[in-house]
């Protein structure tokens, strides 16, 4: 059990230095926020497809991300049209109820955007290893300590998560049941496991923070090096400009031609 | 030889529990000088402040632990006192028991360059040194992995070449080897003993298996108490037998030996390696042969007379299996099959040993006979019910299980509650549960702690508290996975006395263990697991008698057998499983 996406490769997406990745999911994320057109949803969502794939991303890992975006993909349509009654003509009567043709499309919309930002996402953690992913982030300003940090969280996941399926064994060795459905009983059943948890993730930060120190970390006067640092390269630079262009024309058309704005019509 | 680390006087105690208590003493004026390019091994019994004393071999006793310090630790030339950790890390360097909380970064790769990174070295030399050190534990092919998907062993050679990195004087190891299975323990120790040779580091290795230090260190020091009670050659140690027992801890098995033929024979044998005691006593051999010759044909008699006494109620013919395996297959998701075709008995009132190497399958056997896992292809059978059928917890009546590490167990404010947890979960009343508790406290000699948290006693009492908390249950089976891991020879001793106790009372016992020693000594039968196949599963005595079969999963008898194995053309049977067996079958006529 781990939260690492990344994929082994040595793509042209692979290489790319993390913050330009960084760069890329910020601006699609502004862009799929200010545009609500479904073609446009659509369109992008195809192209992320194609980045991933060019980067040598399995197709079982795609499969597996649609697998993670499917239940809110099918809630969404279904869900929206009972909060948001638009016009247009109506499809369908129940009580307080009216689904109309133009919520339901909006609905649609709704999850075609929400997978499009899923997967500018994907884009980024499948190619990115964890390593590079932190590095990315402290380049970019943040201190090495909150870094470290966040490598050691990333790093513990899969440690905890097995120390947690352990503690449940051993607990449930000893006779304890957890209740399938009264939930005040269900937590308090819990109760042996969290503790017996905490305790020992008290005990290994106790030994984390030593081992650490034995490793010199906070040496006073000595300026922290880097064996991997990354570094904006030729084609890094070339990307940037890309990305940079290609959003620039879309951002204008979007907020000087409001194009991408209506639901249904793409001009 | 000049001295590289230099401990006087040394007194530390550790900061109270709660405000307002009293300091916790566990130095007490320890004195050591280690010479540069020296191998030393520490001893010593559990709460003896054997890795307080490694701490502050690099300055986290006192800094970062606080408590009281009187006395002065030099390490080339540094006084721990006026420098920080951080800075003694170049001199001397610390490698810790658990792999787990010393390897925090994503790639093997950059777990080694984190001490070069923290001492600012330049971006080439980082490079270098991390080649270096990953080739000096030979892990050089791992780089890009994440350590936590590594063996045990391999983890450690990590956790040595992110020390080794930062190009230390003085490598200090506390118990790098516990917990790892017999391949691991290798790996690691001879990677340790290249260092010495090969870059002339100096070792500081805190250990339990005798048997390894007789095989590596030039000099062993024992601490006991807080203080430094022997510091000798491992022979001149060694041949104290009685003082280490009575100090808690294990000589190798021929030293034991060589001690009992000289009190009944008037030698001065003094082995501490198998070489030693094979080269004695093939010398003896014909007097022995002599004497022996005549002696021969009565000789196994008594011997199988000992070993019967062990094995009286567990002849698997007379007793009724109390769990049966059927055609037992088990898959891991998207992973090869870890149990292959198993098909077993165990009887009613049996001591089975499990051992093999990790990844061999024994912790995934055992969670069948309590039903944790459900066999993806054939039957487990416990009592006559198919385990498929019935909870884990409605199990847990018939099977106790103990697990590895006591702190996935412990939770409740007192042991007294630790303990009724397991009987309450049972919907036992509340004057039953109260009376199992008491018989638990009195049985594991528990009641000085039972108003007590357990998750502050000491390691071997937390190790007793888990053991008594399933004990409570009255499970007609017992199973323990590695439960004498990390203790003392004599806490480990007194745990398996009362397993043997308890096997006596009538309970199975279900042992998994890396210790040959112990497989030797209490189980009657042993199961040998090899990538998940049963390879041998018959009485102890017949599978260690068959050396061929048990290297193919890399492990080998007990130092003892191998001993009588190899005077095999003497006229010994080959058989003895244990000092005793030994004595009894050479001194006899």
């Amino acid at each position: 059990m781990s939260f690492d996406l990344y994929v082994a490769r040595s793509s042209w997406l692979h290489t790319l230095d993390p913050r330009v990745k960084l760069l890329f999911v910020v601006l699609s994320t502004v862009l799929l926020l200010t545009l609500t057109n479904l073609y446009l949803f659509l369109a992008i969502l195809a192209l992320y497809h194609l980045i991933i794939f060019s980067a040598g991303i399995p197709v079982s890992r795609v499969r597996w991300a649609w697998r993670v975006i499917l239940p809110p993909t099918i809630l969404i349509p279904l869900l929206w049209p009972l909060f948001y009654q638009e016009g247009g003509p109506v499809l369908l009567h129940w009580g307080p109820f009216r689904v109309s043709a133009m919520s339901w499309w909006e609905g649609v919309a709704m999850a075609a955007r929400l997978d499009a930002l899923a997967f500018a996402f994907f884009t980024w953690l499948f190619s990115t290893d964890q390593t590079s992913l932190v590095r990315g982030f402290v380049r970019l300003g943040l201190p090495f300590e909150w870094g470290l940090m966040l490598t050691i969280a990333l790093r513990y996941v899969p440690t905890f998560y097995g120390a947690f399926v352990t503690i449940s064994e051993a607990q449930a060795a000893r006779g304890l049941v957890i209740p399938r459905r009264n939930l005040v009983k269900r937590i308090r059943a819990y109760l042996p496991i969290l503790v017996a948890m905490i305790i020992s993730a008290l005990r290994t930060s106790d030994k984390l923070a030593t081992a650490m120190e034995s490793r010199a970390l906070g040496l006073q006067g000595v300026k922290r090096t880097c064996l991997r640092d990354i570094r904006f390269r030729p084609t890094d630079y070339i990307y940037t400009t890309l990305l940079v262009a290609v959003f620039s024309v879309l951002f204008i058309l979007r907020f000087q031609f409001s194009f991408g704005t209506h639901l249904l019509r793409l001009f | 030889m000049s001295a590289v680390v230099i401990v006087e006087n040394l007194h530390y105690a550790y900061p109270p529990f709660r405000s307002g208590g009293e300091p916790l003493p566990v130095l007490k004026g320890v004195n050591l000088r280690i010479g540069q390019g020296e191998f030393v091994a520490i001893m010593g019994p559990t709460g003896a402040g054997k890795t307080t004393l490694c701490l502050a071999l690099n300055g986290i006793v006192p800094h970062s632990m606080g408590g009281v310090m009187r006395g002065n630790v030099l390490v080339a030339g540094l006084n721990t006192k006026e420098h920080r950790v951080a800075d003694l890390a170049q001199r001397v360097g610390l490698v810790f028991q658990d792999a787990e909380s010393q390897l925090f970064n994503m790639t093997v790769e950059d777990e080694v360059a984190f001490g070069p990174e923290s001492l600012g070295l330049d971006r080439q030399e980082i490079g270098e040194r991390v080649e270096w050190a990953l080739q000096a534990v030979r892990m050089e092919d791992f780089r890009r992995r994440p350590p936590f998907q590594l063996s045990g062993g391999q983890k450690q050679r990590v956790a040595i070449a992110a020390i080794l990195a930062m190009r230390p004087q003085v490598l200090v190891l506390d118990e790098p080897t516990a917990g790892l299975d017999p391949i691991g323990k290798h790996e690691v120790f001879a990677v340790v003993r290249e260092l010495k040779e090969n870059l002339g580091v100096t070792i500081v290795l805190v250990e339990q298996d005798s048997e390894r230090i007789a095989e590596f260190a030039e000099r062993v020091v024992v601490l006991n108490e807080g203080r430094l009670v022997l510091d000798d050659e491992p022979r001149r140690v060694f041949a104290q037998v009685e003082r280490m027992h009575t100090i808690g801890l294990a000589v190798p098995q021929v030293s034991e030996l060589a001690h009992r033929l000289n009190v009944r024979l008037g030698t001065d044998y003094a082995f501490i390696t198998l070489g030693d005691a094979f080269a004695a006593l093939n010398e003896r051999s014909p007097t022995f042969l002599e004497a022996g010759r005549s002696g021969r044909a009565n000789l196994s008699p008594p011997l199988r007379k000992g070993s019967a006494g062990k094995k009286d109620c567990e002849d698997p013919s007379s007793a009724q299996p109390c769990i049966v395996v059927k055609d037992l297959w088990y898959h891991y998701e998207n992973e090869a099959p870890a149990l292959v075709d198993i098909d077993l008995d165990v009887a009613d009132g049996d001591y089975v040993a499990v051992i093999g190497q990790n990844g061999s399958g024994k912790t995934t056997l055992v969670k069948h006979f309590n039903g944790l896992l459900k066999p993806t292809r054939g039957q487990v059978t416990v009592e006559g019910q198919d385990t498929r059928r019935i909870a884990v917890g409605e199990l847990s009546q018939q099977v106790g299980y103990v697990f590895q590490n006591p702190d996935h167990q412990i939770f409740a404010p007192t042991t007294r509650e630790e303990i009724a947890f397991g009987p309450r979960n049972l919907g036992l009343n509340a004057g039953e549960v109260e009376a199992r508790v008491e018989e638990a406290l009195s049985f594991f000699d528990l009641r000085a702690c039972a108003e007590v948290p357990p998750a502050i006693l000491g390691y071997g009492l937390r190790r007793k508290v888990t053991l008594a908390s399933v004990v409570a249950m009255r499970p007609r089976i017992l199973v323990l996975d590695e439960p004498t891991n990390g203790l003392d020879w004599r806490s480990a001793m007194e745990l398996m006395g009362l397993l043997a106790h308890l096997q006596a009372a009538g309970h199975t016992i279900i042992l998994i263990t890396h210790d040959m020693r112990l497989a030797a000594r209490y189980a009657a039968r042993s199961l040998v697991l090899h990538n998940g196949r049963v390879l041998l599963y018959e009485d102890t005595h017949q599978v260690f008698a068959q050396q061929e079969v048990l290297r193919q999963s890399y492990l080998s008898p007990p130092q003892i057998t191998q001993l009588a194995q190899s005077l095999v053309p003497c006229g010994l049977s080959g058989r003895s499983l244990t000092v005793d067996e030994f004595c009894a079958e050479y001194l006899s006529p």
